[in-house]
């Protein structure tokens, strides 16, 4: 009889092995560098044209290179990406390679202790400090940016054209006059992605940059309050363009990149205009087909009375991070993709504007000329906000300013939630 | 069903028409949305708005065969068989001793860990997401199918304990006094004579708990962050969002993710069934 | 050999068949005899016993603890001990109370659309008709389905633009009434509502077919030859009759709505503006996502108090006819 029991107590032994088998690289610790078979997990965010075949040719021809190297690409959207990121940081067990953009979110994942120390970033390329200062923390470089840009209003000419404006505006009160004649026209103004709500935090962050200065954001990153009128006085502004009901039939549940997505309705001509990166263009093309030589580019206009000027940008750009414990090989596929004829490339097909010094001649579209003007001649710059500061309040920003959008919250609300989670939280 | 035998013959024509309709309207409420995904997966995205109702023309068959080409569709489909099965294995093991026990000792205190065990029904798993996740963040199981399939099994045992105890409890007890009699320890009673004797209620709990580990999305999300564990549901949801802009190519991934569940409930839906409304009338 | 212990009764079983132990005085002998029992009994239950505690029992102790700090989650355990201060925000919050309007909008709906739906297919079905047991199987089937492939196929189906919902409006010249389903506050719910009534009235059915089943037909004939017509037979006989499985299908329903995830994340992930959310989906926003771990330990507690309140309630109120009638069933096998 007892052998019987034993026999249960092996099969339920064995369960538990058969569970138990190697789990991947996570967590394995520094691999060997040296001949030995490496595999490195890339987490990325490119899941449309043209980054994904960019990295997938990337990945190619890193092997190709290097056989004793495997990197095993997980495409996630945007939105999927942060939920893993910040459940990854939880778990303290991150990917080798993973996308970030610098700021908050790296400290967090910095406090985690699941990022490198990359060392001397000139050691990997030669880096506009424009671009690395995002990932730069306390002296420390720990991601290295593929490219950088702004965000900016990303426009239809020709309905424009067709709704009578002749020239993008440059102040608050022509942006809205702008919108209404659009309404007029019976074009749908604006697109925007409210189900994913990073896209909707740019206007209440630029509006409040225009009202409030940069100083106002900086100081209420460590105050904790953005119950200031300025900040109130953005949500007004905001409001006072929602209320025009400018955005596309159904954006309360749209994502950004998909087939009736955000993108894909300025991309098809649907819709006039959207804020957004310098990665617009390529998206737009991606997901609705690109409306070509129609698209302009006009920054964020000034607002009548604002401490603010037009020429500070919010903006960031796409990087990457090495988690504490990858192999050697996963800074030196960095290296790789931020080599020179890699980084050409990349701006070449529009993907982004260049984070490498001396690949600016490879800018082809004119748009985007536009933009990286406009960029070099900033006169400050501001991180995306649910990225400069800890996920608690960068989300909290992103969730209160989509109520607000959506008209189920104040502009005083969203001043006042903001706050509360910033000092409980912060 | 043999009641209606006895029914007197025929009810009105017109009245049986209408039961078709009613009932037809519904068959059709149920098979439209999976219909829309078997023949859009043939379409191309272009057709699916164009040609929403009609059959593909022309049919693009490499939506599914892309899909099943792909390492990660079957590596996938791999994780959630080896998790199904291990979660079963483990749940009905553990239970069956359990509810052995419960149904055949007497022991002091006996009702009240019964009934502590029956309370878990009550507990919405989603309470205990985040404590899990920290606890499997100390025990080093992230990542690691066992932080799936041990939660999973402890979930589990609470529904299958009851269904068990209660075909246990109704065992004639004279079989195994004969067992008894011939000298059999109390494990050899349990696993010679009353574990055979209980074959069909262990089918219909391993049918329970294979279907609810399949269909599991909540916890694998919270543990698995390395594609390589991910379990058919996570890779729906990440398809989805990695091929966003393409639909057709989507409706393929779901259809081809349904197929295991609909045949294996093709081949256990007995099973099933009678366990869903034992462990609910019994809970 | 025999095990005294291995019998409920063990007064009614033959001494004889207990082992002679020589030379031991009677009490001596029943102590080891119950320590014997008791070893065998710890032997077949402690191993579901610690599954289940550390697993299931644990996590709640450790969400009410945790739920008392503020804490992101990062390093081992959390320090910044705050009372209950996320009780008190979670509580003032109107995430939180838009969560409970719509898990209650979700359980009237349930119990006044999808039960009743579910139990008069099941009347329909246990009418003798042509292809019964193809439409069971087939009403049935999407229970089978995970919640995400549900949630992935319909949020194709309802997109505003390419779905199969409003190109069917479109086709039957009913184009007023097309709606961006998904998007609109005021039509998520609804829309959420069918996909769950499409998911689960199966799975009710089945419970209701069962429990129409278990009452014997000559019931039903007495009050026929007493004169009663089908809506007084339904009336006065199949629905008290079937009364425990509704208080079943009930509790089951209301339990289920508790800790509705799924489905919700895949569908909405809780939006348009917080219109679809849930506690769990909030739970899941603030946990993963937000990395404000304390602050979601509060929901789960809360979460778990509202089932516990509810369960304990409805077995003591609604269901206490029905438990003691278990009760004594059970009590056959004491």
């Amino acid at each position: 009889m007892s052998l019987r029991r034993r026999g249960v107590v092996v099969v339920a032994a064995s369960v538990l092995l058969l569970g138990g088998c190697s789990s991947g690289s996570d967590g394995a610790g520094p691999a060997p560098s040296a001949g030995g078979k490496v595999t490195i997990d890339w987490w990325h965010i490119g899941t449309t044209e043209p980054n994904k075949t960019i990295y997938d040719g990337w990945v190619k021809a890193y092997q190709a290179k290097n056989p004793n190297v495997t990197i095993k690409v997980t495409a996630l959207e945007n939105d999927a990406f942060k939920s893993k990121m910040a459940t990854v940081t939880t778990a303290a067990s991150a990917p080798d390679i993973f996308s970030t953009w610098g700021g908050g979110v790296l400290k967090q994942q910095l406090d985690a202790e699941i990022v490198k120390d990359l060392g001397d970033p000139k050691a990997i390329a030669d880096f506009t400090s424009a671009a690395l200062a995002a990932y730069q923390i306390d002296g420390k470089t720990y991601g290295v940016p593929i490219d950088v840009g702004m965000v900016g209003f990303w426009y239809n000419k020709k309905l424009f054209e067709k709704a009578g404006v002749s020239e993008p505006p440059t102040t608050w009160a022509g942006f809205i006059d702008t919108v209404k004649k659009l309404k007029a026209a019976g074009v749908t103004p604006i697109a925007l992605a409210g189900k994913e709500k990073w896209p909707g935090h740019y206007y209440w962050t630029y509006l409040a940059m225009r009202i409030g200065g940069l100083d106002a954001l900086k100081q209420a990153a460590t105050t904790h309050d953005f119950t200031g009128p300025d900040f109130v006085a953005a949500g007004q502004k905001l409001k006072e363009l929602s209320d025009l009901d400018p955005y596309q039939k159904g954006f309360l549940n749209a994502a950004y990149s998909s087939p009736d997505g955000q993108a894909a309705s300025v991309g098809s001509g649907k819709a006039a205009m959207e804020l957004m990166g310098q990665w617009a263009p390529a998206v737009q093309k991606d997901a609705g087909g690109g409306i070509g030589e129609d698209l302009g580019f006009f920054p964020f206009p000034s607002v009548e009375g604002g401490k603010g000027t037009a020429t500070e940008a919010l903006g960031g750009g796409n990087g990457f991070a090495v988690s504490a414990d990858a192999p050697a090989e996963a800074v030196d596929f960095l290296k790789f993709i931020t080599q020179m004829d890699n980084q050409k490339q990349f701006v070449e097909s529009g993907a982004g504007l260049p984070a490498v010094k001396g690949a600016e001649e490879a800018i082809k579209d004119a748009n985007l000329k536009t933009v990286a003007g406009t960029l070099a001649g900033a006169t400050g710059f501001q991180l995306y906000l649910d990225q400069a500061y800890p996920p608690a309040v960068g989300q909290e920003i992103n969730d209160s300013v989509a109520g607000l959008i959506a008209g189920s919250k104040t502009p005083e609300q969203v001043a006042s939630s903001i706050t509360e989670t910033a000092k409980a939280e912060g | 069903m043999s009641s209606s035998r006895r029914r007197p013959a025929g009810p009105s024509r017109a009245r049986g028409i209408s039961l078709h309709m009613l009932a037809g309207t519904l068959a059709l409420f149920v098979l439209i949305p999976l219909l829309f995904g078997l023949i859009g997966g043939f379409k191309d995205n272009a057709q699916l708005s164009s040609n929403p109702f009609g059959l593909p023309a022309p049919w693009h068959p490499e939506n599914y065969t892309e899909v099943l080409a792909s390492a990660s569709f079957w590596r996938q489909v791999g994780n959630s068989v080896l998790i199904a099965l291990s979660t079963t294995v483990l749940v009905v093991a553990l239970s069956a001793m359990a509810a052995f026990a419960f149904a055949r000792f007497a022991f002091r205190g006996r009702e009240v860990l019964f009934t502590i065990f029956t309370a878990g029904l009550m507990f919405p798993f989603a309470v205990a997401i985040l404590p899990l996740f920290v606890l499997m963040r100390t025990f080093g199981l992230l990542d690691n199918p066992l932080g799936v399939i041990l939660v999973q099994a402890a979930f589990g045992l609470p529904m299958t304990i009851i269904i068990l105890r209660g075909f246990f409890a109704g065992i004639p007890r004279e079989v195994e006094e004969a067992a008894v009699i011939d000298g059999c320890t109390p494990f050899g009673v349990f696993w010679r004579v009353l574990l055979p004797m209980a074959r069909p209620a262990l089918a219909t709990v391993s049918v329970l708990a294979i279907v609810a580990s399949w269909n599991n999305f909540f916890l694998p999300l919270a543990v698995f962050n390395n594609p390589d564990w991910w379990t058919i549901p996570l890779g729906v949801q990440q398809f989805q969002g990695q091929y966003s802009t393409d639909i057709a190519r989507t409706l393929a991934y779901v259809v081809l993710a349904m197929v295991p569940a609909l045949a294996f409930y093709a081949v256990a839906e007995r099973h099933l069934i009678s366990g869903l409304t034992a462990g609910a009338t019994k809970g | 050999m025999t095990h005294p212990a291995l019998t409920e009764r063990p007064e009614k079983r033959p001494r004889a068949a207990a082992p002679p132990a020589r030379g031991l005085p009677p009490a001596a002998i029943r102590r080891r005899r119950r320590l014997k029992g008791l070893a065998t009994v710890a032997l077949f239950v402690l191993p579901a016993l610690v599954l289940y505690g550390l697993l299931v029992l644990a996590p709640i102790a450790i969400a009410a603890y945790t739920s008392m700090f503020r804490w992101n989650g990062l390093g081992g355990w959390p320090e910044d001990f705050i009372g209950f201060d996320n009780f008190t925000r979670l509580f003032a919050s109107d995430v939180f109370h838009g969560d409970l309007r719509n898990g209650l909008l979700i359980v009237v709906l349930s119990l006044v659309i999808q039960l009743p739906l579910a139990l008069g297919l099941a009347l329909l079905l246990n009418q003798r008709m042509r292809g019964r047991a193809v439409y069971r199987l087939l009403f049935f089937a999407p229970y089978v389905l995970s919640e995400v492939i549900t949630g992935v196929l319909f949020s194709l189906i309802l997109s505003p633009e390419i779905g199969l919902a409003n190109q069917i409006l479109r086709a039957v010249g009913l184009e007023e009434l097309e709606r961006a389903w998904l998007a609109d506050p005021t039509t998520v719910m609804p829309a959420l509502f069918a996909v769950m009534t499409w998911k689960y009235f199966g799975f009710y059915m089945i419970l209701f077919l069962a429990g129409r089943q278990g009452i014997p037909r000559e019931l039903g004939e007495a009050a026929s030859i007493d004169g009663a017509g089908t809506w007084q037979q339904f009336r006065h006989v199949t629905l008290p009759l079937l009364g425990p499985t509704i208080r079943i299908a009930a509790f089951l329903s209301v339990i289920g709505t508790i800790q509705l995830f799924d489905l919700v994340w895949v569908l909405t992930g809780g939006g348009p503006d917080h219109a679809s959310e849930t506690m769990a989906v909030t739970m899941f926003q603030f946990g993963f996502k937000r990395t404000q771990i304390g602050y979601a330990s509060a929901i789960s507690v809360v979460m778990f108090v509202l089932s516990m309140i509810f369960a304990l309630a409805y077995l003591r109120f609604v269901m206490r006819r029905d438990t003691q009638g278990a009760v004594t069933t059970m009590g056959d096998h004491r």
